[in-house]
């Protein structure tokens, strides 16, 4: 997905008043899965759009996305270590860290 | 209009500037998730409305902009602000639908491209070749004449002759690319950039036409040759054109 699908989704879903949640990797550390700017967006019922890199981080984003959106509604910064033992076991072995904006919109 | 639409719009309208979104805040007056708009020029397109902030916002966009590269950095103490750099998706404009073209097509969607093919031949082009373009069977000067161009358009010449590839390149020259691309032998290339010379194109703009065409990764076939034009567009894309002709020289040097 591009950046302009990314917002041009978003925008629909603003025009459907559909509550979505969007993430972005903000920073990256070490070896990561995709750059600084990868975006997904995270709808309550668990779909997805895009991708901030596939495997257990991802999972952290969608379980976190559903927070932000069902129980917070404000945005969290998230850090995913890809060097744990859960991510190891996961797969997710490529040793890096991101911090991934997660960010929830509600449109009032 | 919500600040999404405003990127939309300004996606689409081809621009190049900066959504800057606070990350996390430890200042009360700042919420996470507040945003601001800023174009290439500095201009703030939408404000955050704390002063403060907006006054930080501003010059750091400018830099990140200059940078190239997307990142956080704290602009006042316990801000954390996210700059997202946004623009136009690269458009690649393929001339000559023959049978490099379809690889070449596909490949270049797959790494992100939007792409545009050109050819004389209503058999050549037609949608069916080349799934998700834009395919366009028409002669290729007015074609070519009547396609928007710009900083964010790449051009390859791949026709079926040295007379279109040089009427190509002749119309492209004319205008704004981030890059140009011609296929052929040494000597067919030559002879097609003697001609243009002739004609008037500026020695400076020929200088520019990457040629000859791809990464030199010993290429043969149709489908190889077009992962070796595909990797310098990438490279084109991501590095620029210094190291695009550095990454090809080098090769070529290890001969």
């Amino acid at each position: 997905m591009t950046d302009r699908e990314f917002f041009e989704k978003l925008a629909e879903c603003e025009r459907d008043r559909l509550p979505v949640c969007a993430a972005t990797i903000v920073r990256t550390f070490g070896s990561t899965p995709r750059e600084t700017g990868a975006k997904m967006i995270i709808t309550a019922d668990g779909s997805t759009w895009g991708s901030v890199g596939g495997g257990c981080g991802e999972n952290q984003v969608r379980s976190a996305s559903l927070k932000c959106l069902l129980v917070t509604k404000k945005p969290l910064l998230l850090d995913v270590d890809l060097t744990d033992d859960l991510g190891t076991k996961g797969g997710d072995v490529c040793g890096g860290r991101m911090h991934i904006l997660v960010e929830p919109y509600i449109w009032a | 209009m919500s600040i999404i639409h405003t990127t939309v719009e300004l996606l689409a309208a081809g621009r190049t500037f900066c959504l800057a979104t606070v990350a996390s805040s430890g200042d009360e007056r700042v919420a996470a998730g507040t945003k601001a708009l800023i174009l290439e020029d500095g201009t703030v397109e939408q404000a955050t409305g704390v002063d403060a902030l907006d006054a930080a916002l501003g010059g750091a966009a400018l830099e990140v902009l200059a940078s190239r590269r997307r990142q956080t950095r704290e602009v006042l103490p316990g801000v954390l602000v996210y700059f997202d750099i946004l623009f136009q998706k690269t458009r690649l404009v393929v001339c000559g639908a023959g049978h490099i073209a379809i690889p070449l097509a596909r490949f270049a969607r797959e790494v992100g491209f939007e792409v545009t093919v050109i050819d004389d031949r209503e058999d050549f082009a037609s949608p069916e070749r080349f799934p998700g373009c834009e395919v366009i069977a028409r002669d290729f000067v007015p074609a070519l004449r009547d396609l928007p161009m710009n900083r964010a358009t790449y051009a390859v010449v791949i026709t079926r002759g040295h007379e279109h590839d040089a009427e190509c390149l002749a119309e492209i020259l004319k205008r704004e690319t981030g890059y140009v691309g011609l296929i052929g032998s040494r000597r067919r290339v030559a002879f097609v950039l003697e001609m243009l010379g002739r004609q008037g194109i500026p020695g400076s703009r020929l200088e520019d036409v990457f040629t000859p065409i791809g990464i030199p990764i010993g290429a043969e076939s149709p489908e190889e040759i077009a992962v070796s034009i595909a990797a310098e567009l990438v490279c084109m894309r991501r590095k620029g054109p210094r190291q695009a002709r550095a990454l090809k020289d080098s090769i070529r040097g290890l001969r």
